[in-house]
């Protein structure tokens, strides 16, 4: 067991640069790595925090944005609903009117259908009614319709002898008109009777087609007269009031 | 048979002669500086750390959590010192192993130089630490009756620590030597394998008794103490 002091200054030279070696090559690479790693991990750490907190904030804003654009799509929703209804509504309104006019429409035309209806049923009725008249007055009297209605107008002429006086004034004529052309005999009895009570005054005669059966006295502004319509008028108020002789007369679709 | 490497002359040239125990270091030495070039060379922030830095760093940081648990001084000024002792006497024990290779540990020259690396080291962290003064006082304490003691304390560390190193190495390698010679075949590679193991121990026992002798020395109170955040 010897010591070689060369050999202890060598190795002590040889640990101080392998001290320095190591401090160059291992030490302080490891060392120094392991604090940059730890910075960049505290780095990257603080990035994470970062983008985490911005990641926050974009999902609050996204959620800000998504509950703004739920209530406009409630409030779109609600005024869409409200436009529709109103539309619904003047649709409605105009399918109403539309309704109610053709409702009205469809009541004049039918009134005009009445009208027409019971314009031929009175000129049926007419004729009908002067014809069983007429009947039942040769069956029963043995007289005419038209004799009839001339006895019956110069009863008619006496109570009014004044007032036709009134009424003829100075011209003295007087017109008679009837349907069919009256008989001399008939046209003779009548001059008869209105000279007895206006005397002078002459009778014109003449006949329309177009009037109701019976005979009309004009005398200047005063007017005797008898027709049928005058019995047709009473006829339409008694079928307005009778269901049952509506229900007679207005068969099939002419009932309303 | 050779009981030191010194004895093994590789080289002459005048009065120097170039012995195995000065080239196995250089051989360790080369060994230690070339694996920690390769592992340190390409050393990246952002890069996972591979097999062989993270086992780098390993070592690294353990020496270091050894000395921070002795002393919270100084770490990393110890930590070049008592780190650099045990992995050149680690390494010299593992390259042991290989035929042919006399590990350097086995030379008293070299336990006796790295004990005097020690033995300037103790002063050195005691001065920079708390001062001249303070370290001039340890030799006093508690009473200058006692300086001889102490310096004699201080000279057995020296031959303590050398001798031991020196012995057990040097003891391993004598046995291996005397146990090829009558059972060639097994004994040998037991014997290795406990040289293995005692050269582990001797390396740690080694740097942590030399970081001992650094943190008691750096214990002392300091003459002016810095902040602490300065540690």
């Amino acid at each position: 067991m010897s010591i070689d002091w060369i050999t202890v200054l060598a190795q002590l030279a040889n640990f101080l640069l392998l001290i320095w070696l190591l401090r160059r090559f291992l030490y302080r690479p490891i060392l120094d790595g392991i604090d940059r790693r730890e910075a960049e991990i505290s780095r990257r750490m603080a990035e994470a925090e970062e983008v985490r907190e911005q990641a926050r904030s974009a999902e609050a804003r996204y959620m800000e944005q998504y509950e703004k654009c739920l209530a406009e799509q409630d409030s779109m929703v609600l005024r869409a609903l409200a436009a529709t209804e109103g539309a619904r509504d003047q649709l409605m309104d105009e399918a109403h009117d539309r309704l109610e006019q053709e409702r009205r429409e469809w009541h004049r035309h039918l009134e005009r259908e009445r009208r027409e209806f019971m314009a031929q049923l009175q000129q049926a009725g007419t004729l009908v009614l002067s014809e069983l008249v007429r009947r039942a007055l040769h069956d029963l009297a043995d007289e005419s319709l038209e004799a009839g209605i001339v006895r019956h107008i110069g009863r008619r002429l006496a109570p009014m002898a004044d007032e036709l006086a009134a009424a003829v004034g100075a011209t003295r004529q007087a017109s008679v008109t009837s349907r069919e052309p009256l008989a001399e005999p008939l046209q003779a009895r009548l001059q008869a009777d209105l000279a007895a009570l206006l005397p002078g005054i002459r009778l014109q005669f003449s006949h329309d087609a177009g009037q109701s059966p019976g005979i009309v006295l004009q005398l200047g502004g005063a007017r005797v007269e008898w027709t049928i319509d005058s019995y047709m008028d009473e006829f339409e108020r008694l079928f307005a009031q009778d269901p049952a002789a509506r229900t007679v007369l207005l068969p099939d679709g002419h009932e309303h | 048979m050779d009981l030191t490497p010194d004895t093994i002359v590789l080289w002459e040239y005048g009065g120097f002669r170039l012995n195995a125990t000065i080239v196995n270091t250089w051989i360790v030495m080369a060994v230690l500086t070339l694996a920690s070039w390769l592992v340190t060379r390409r050393l990246r922030p952002d890069v996972p750390p591979g097999r062989w830095r993270t086992l780098a760093e390993t070592i690294v940081l353990m020496i270091e959590e050894q000395i921070r648990s002795i002393t919270p001084h100084a770490v990393h000024q110890i930590l070049y010192l008592a780190g650099s002792l045990f992995l050149f006497i680690a390494t010299a024990g593992l390259l042991g192993v290989v035929p042919g290779f006399r590990s350097p540990t086995g030379s008293l020259s070299t336990t006796l130089a790295l004990t005097l690396v020690v033995l300037f080291a103790v002063p050195a962290f005691s001065i920079s630490h708390g001062g001249f003064r303070v370290y001039l006082r340890n030799f006093i304490q508690p009473s200058i009756l006692l300086l001889p003691l102490n310096l004699l304390g201080e000279a057995s560390k020296v031959i303590s620590l050398s001798i031991r190193l020196y012995g057990n190495v040097m003891s391993s390698a004598v046995i291996v030597a005397i146990l090829l010679s009558i059972a060639p075949f097994f004994f040998p590679v037991i014997m290795d394998l406990f040289g293995l193991l005692i050269g582990m121990i001797q390396a740690y026992i080694f740097a942590v008794l030399a970081t001992v002798y650094i943190s008691a020395a750096m214990s002392q109170p300091r003459a002016n103490p810095p902040p602490e955040d300065s540690l």
